[in-house]
């Protein structure tokens, strides 16, 4: 059987998903196995521009021209898999959407701003169909690889709908409530296997919300450990900006 | 780490041959399945069985024929997850994995002797299918038998040459409604409720089926009861995810009953004061 | 019904000798009064004052992802994979947790990947003297004193472990081992002692006979309690995890990349998520937090009482401990127990 052709795209990123990729080290070989990888400017420098089994998008869409481009990738591909949070829910790109535009514009690029069209940032999916979502910033690998099996099998992966506490908890990890830190870990969707808790640090929410947060319940938890919730709603809005554009997302 | 191989665990599947495939819907698929070595799943009409395609992840599926069929068991699946969304793609010849049947099914015996009024609304004709099989194979041990079908439009009346069928006999009554119809349609348009016969109906010796979507339990019980048709006798299969099949998983769980065990068929004196069953 | 005794300054040595013959689970410390059962090499490394670890034992009869199938393009295996090992310091809470699962697992039809774990696994109990934290509610659950359950069980004094040999398999350690003495009269009225000293400490926690409990469920289902939780719980799945008697899991496919060869293996899963009594049409049965947090309750209080004739609930206290909502069992039942006043 052929393997299917995949390209992988960036859009506003730091190419740190494609990056962890390349870093796969010897199971990149196994991947290479089941995909024929046709561009890859990471890792390789020929182009491809015909018809795409798998497009592999990393970063958020926030130029007009970002929009032609994707909608023509998507147009000539198969699969669409985002990557990355940029990809999925817009990462942190979106905080860009807390300004005005034409005031975040001027603030980059001075005087001229008007010379750089922009738009408000948006995650992958609010301009083209996504089949495929692997959230996170950046990607967890294991999970990539569960995605693009899935992708092979022509089943839909299913994100956890749950928060990473689960993970965390099935990890015996100590809390970080209970270490006196906030962590965004019960509202954020879980599938990393709460990587970063397992490492000592705190969960700041990159993989998105879950579809239906306590958020009452939540601000409620915050008070009672006396954290500041203007704290909290800033580190929720590091990756959760573009939620408000498409709450489905 | 020390590994053991299980010769008896219950999650162990057997691998069943697509016989048959036919697509019924565009959703919808039927599969007649064969166990190795000409094996029989002697199930009850009402059981379920979990089936499997490794890698994609196992499923309940009520079994939709009657244990009188044969060698052989249909399965009715339509194409809404990874699971049965892999087995849209199987073609004859190909395998599954099976374990089961598990569960409660219809109470036949109980039937014996007494009218029928089996109900089902939409998907629900599927499960009933194996009860309607049974009953017409064995129709002499039955009273009077009506099937009542109730679809949102005729597009989703499944099994349309087997209903043809069961219209034609002379043996049992059979109606079909819709909530909204086309011009080809002749059949009735309209609440199911409507259907259930009002003469000749005689509450104690009469067993109501109903098998369909949650919202249809309701009215259709509240209009049974109003016909004086003792609860006992009134008897529903109900649509959980059952995972394990053993009363272990928990996803099937309605208060302190496990519909993997203790149904999925209930008879409604059992579930009337239980409020998270329907 | 023998005794044995280990001076404290030997328990190094039992703990070194244990752990040459097999792996020893036992309680450590893993900092801000938190505590895990880790594997240990040493006596020096365990936490023999502990209060209810993170996670109870039962991940060693129940691990939280465990292969049930392994598959490959022309067959399929069902498979267990277990270690032969000892856990050491499993408080009496935990004991009746496990004596829980026993139940629910050895059940017909059997489930050989919990039996076969649990038959290659010695349990050492060790006695608690004092409440862990306000959050225990063990004698209300009767499960503050040893009552079987392990095959050695300790008790700890100033200067000696009390060992109670309960079976052949903690004799044949005792015996392999070598460096106990068999316990005196004083031993045994010292024991005795100490356990009517705990009775003065261990109080029922909450003014209700335990037998009234489950009667309290049978009217309490459309308590305005649950709407109270509902209000609070995240549904983040926390107290059913640490639960020491929650069993509820999924079965997941997991294949390789060449999509033939894989396992099937089950993971721990929680009621308490917005996903578990989804069916494939989208309907989900138990949609509102506080149906699913009433659902917890019912089964640590009311449906096991009807099928296993006890609680399921040892009062570890641990679902309250980690609750970041704060909802914590003891108020949930003395607010129940108020309604009907």
């Amino acid at each position: 059987m052929a393997r299917p052709k995949a390209a992988f795209f960036d859009f506003s990123c730091c190419e740190g998903c494609q990056l962890q990729i390349a870093n796969f080290g010897e199971s990149l070989l196994d991947i290479l196995n089941v995909i024929e990888v046709v561009e890859f400017r990471e890792i390789m420098s020929e182009k491809y521009d015909g018809t795409l089994d798998v497009a592999i998008i990393e970063g958020s869409i926030n130029t007009p021209r970002a929009v032609e481009r994707i909608k023509a990738i998507r147009a000539r591909s198969k699969t669409l898999v985002a990557i990355g949070a940029c990809a999925t829910t817009g990462g942190v790109n979106g905080i860009k959407n807390v300004f005005p535009l034409d005031e975040i514009a001027g603030y980059v690029y001075g005087g001229n701003f008007r010379d750089y069209e922009t738009i408000q940032t948006m995650a992958v999916h609010q301009v083209v169909r996504v089949d495929y979502f692997v959230h996170g910033c950046p990607i967890y690998p294991p999970e990539f690889v569960a995605v693009l099996k899935a992708l092979l099998m022509a089943i839909p992966y299913d994100v956890p709908d749950y928060p990473v506490c689960v993970e965390c908890k099935l990890n015996g990890n100590v809390c970080m409530y209970d270490r006196g830190v906030s962590c965004l870990g019960p509202v954020t969707r879980a599938g990393c296997n709460s990587w970063c808790i397992n490492n000592d640090n705190i969960c700041y929410g990159c993989r998105g919300m879950v579809s239906n947060p306590n958020e009452t319940g939540a601000i409620d938890v915050i008070k009672q450990y006396g954290l500041s919730i203007e704290r909290i709603v800033n580190k929720l809005e590091m990756y959760n900006k573009c939620r408000e554009l498409n709450p489905h997302g | 780490m020390n590994r053991q191989i299980l010769n008896s665990s219950h999650f162990s599947v057997e691998r069943g041959v697509i016989v048959k495939a036919r697509e019924l819907s565009p959703h919808d698929k039927l599969f007649e399945i064969a166990l190795p070595e000409g094996k029989r799943l002697h199930h009850d009409p009402g059981q379920f069985v979990e089936v499997s395609v490794f890698g994609a992840g196992e499923a309940p599926i009520s079994v939709c024929s009657s244990p009188t069929q044969g060698d052989t068991f249909d399965l009715c699946i339509r194409d809404v997850g990874r699971v049965t969304h892999t087995i849209h793609t199987l073609r004859e010849g190909d395998t599954l994995g099976v374990r089961g049947p598990f569960g409660r099914g219809f109470p036949v015996r109980l039937f014996e002797g007494n009218d029928l009024v089996l109900i089902a609304g939409g998907l629900g004709i599927v499960p009933l299918r194996s009860l309607v099989q049974y009953v017409i194979s064995n129709r002499r041990d039955f009273g009077k038998v009506s099937i009542l079908l109730g679809c949102k439009t005729p597009e989703d009346v499944l099994f349309g040459d087997e209903i043809e069928q069961w219209n034609k006999r002379i043996d049992v009554h059979f109606v079909c409604t819709v909530d909204k119809a086309d011009p080809e349609w002749c059949g009735h348009v309209g609440v199911i409720t409507s259907l259930i016969p009002e003469e000749m109906l005689i509450p104690e010796r009469t067993f109501a089926v109903i098998v369909g979507p949650p919202v249809m339990y309701k009215y259709v019980i509240g209009e049974l009861l109003k016909k004086h048709i003792p609860d006992r006798q009134i008897i529903v299969s109900l649509e959980r995810h059952m995972k394990c099949g053993m009363g272990r998983c928990g996803h099937c769980q309605i208060e302190n009953l496990y519909c993997c065990c203790d149904g999925p068929v209930f008879h409604y004196d059992e579930i009337k004061h239980i409020e998270e069953a329907i | 019904m023998a005794y044995v005794v280990l001076r404290k300054d030997r328990f190094d040595d039992f703990v070194s000798a244990l752990s040459a013959q097999r792996k020893v689970m036992a309680p450590v410390s893993r900092g801000y009064n938190q505590f895990e059962f880790d594997e240990v090499h040493s006596g020096r490394e365990i936490a023999l004052s502990y209060i209810p670890t993170i996670l109870p034992p039962k991940k060693y009869f129940m691990p939280q992802r465990e292969t049930l199938i392994q598959f490959n393009s022309d067959s399929a295996e069902a498979v267990v994979d277990f270690y032969n090992m000892v856990i050491l310091g499993v408080h009496t809470c935990d004991l009746a947790g496990i004596q829980c699962l026993n139940m629910v697992f050895s059940e017909r039809p059997k489930d050989y990947n919990y039996l076969v774990r649990k038959n290659n696994i010695t349990i050492i109990g060790l006695e608690c003297n004092d409440y862990c934290d306000k959050y225990a509610s063990c004698t209300l659950m009767s499960a503050e004193l040893p009552n079987g359950g392990y095959d050695l069980f300790i008790t700890e004094f100033d200067e000696y472990l009390l060992f109670h040999v309960s079976t052949q398999t903690g004799e044949d350690i005792i015996n392999s081992v070598g460096i106990f003495e068999p316990a005196n009269a004083s031993h045994m009225s010292r024991l005795a002692g100490y356990r009517r000293q705990k009775r003065s400490i261990f109080n029922k926690e909450l003014p209700v006979d335990s037998k009234d409990i489950a009667a309290l469920f049978d009217k309490s289902f459309n308590s305005r309690v649950w709407d109270g939780l509902n209000e609070r719980c995240l549904a983040c799945g926390n107290c059913t995890n640490v639960c020491p008697t929650c069993y509820c899991f999924d079965v997941i496919d997991e294949p390789a990349l060449d999509l033939t060869t894989g396992r099937r293996y089950r993971r721990w899963d929680s009621c308490q998520l917005e996903p578990f009594a989804r069916v494939a049409g989208g309907a989900n049965f138990r949609e509102s937090r506080g149906h699913r947090q009433r659902h917890r309750y019912y089964r640590k209080f009311s449906y096991p009482v009807r099928k296993f004739f006890r609680y399921f609930c040892t009062g570890c206290g641990r679902c309250s401990r980690a609750c970041m909502a704060n909802i914590v069992l003891k108020d949930v039942l003395r607010d129940l127990l108020r309604e009907h006043q």
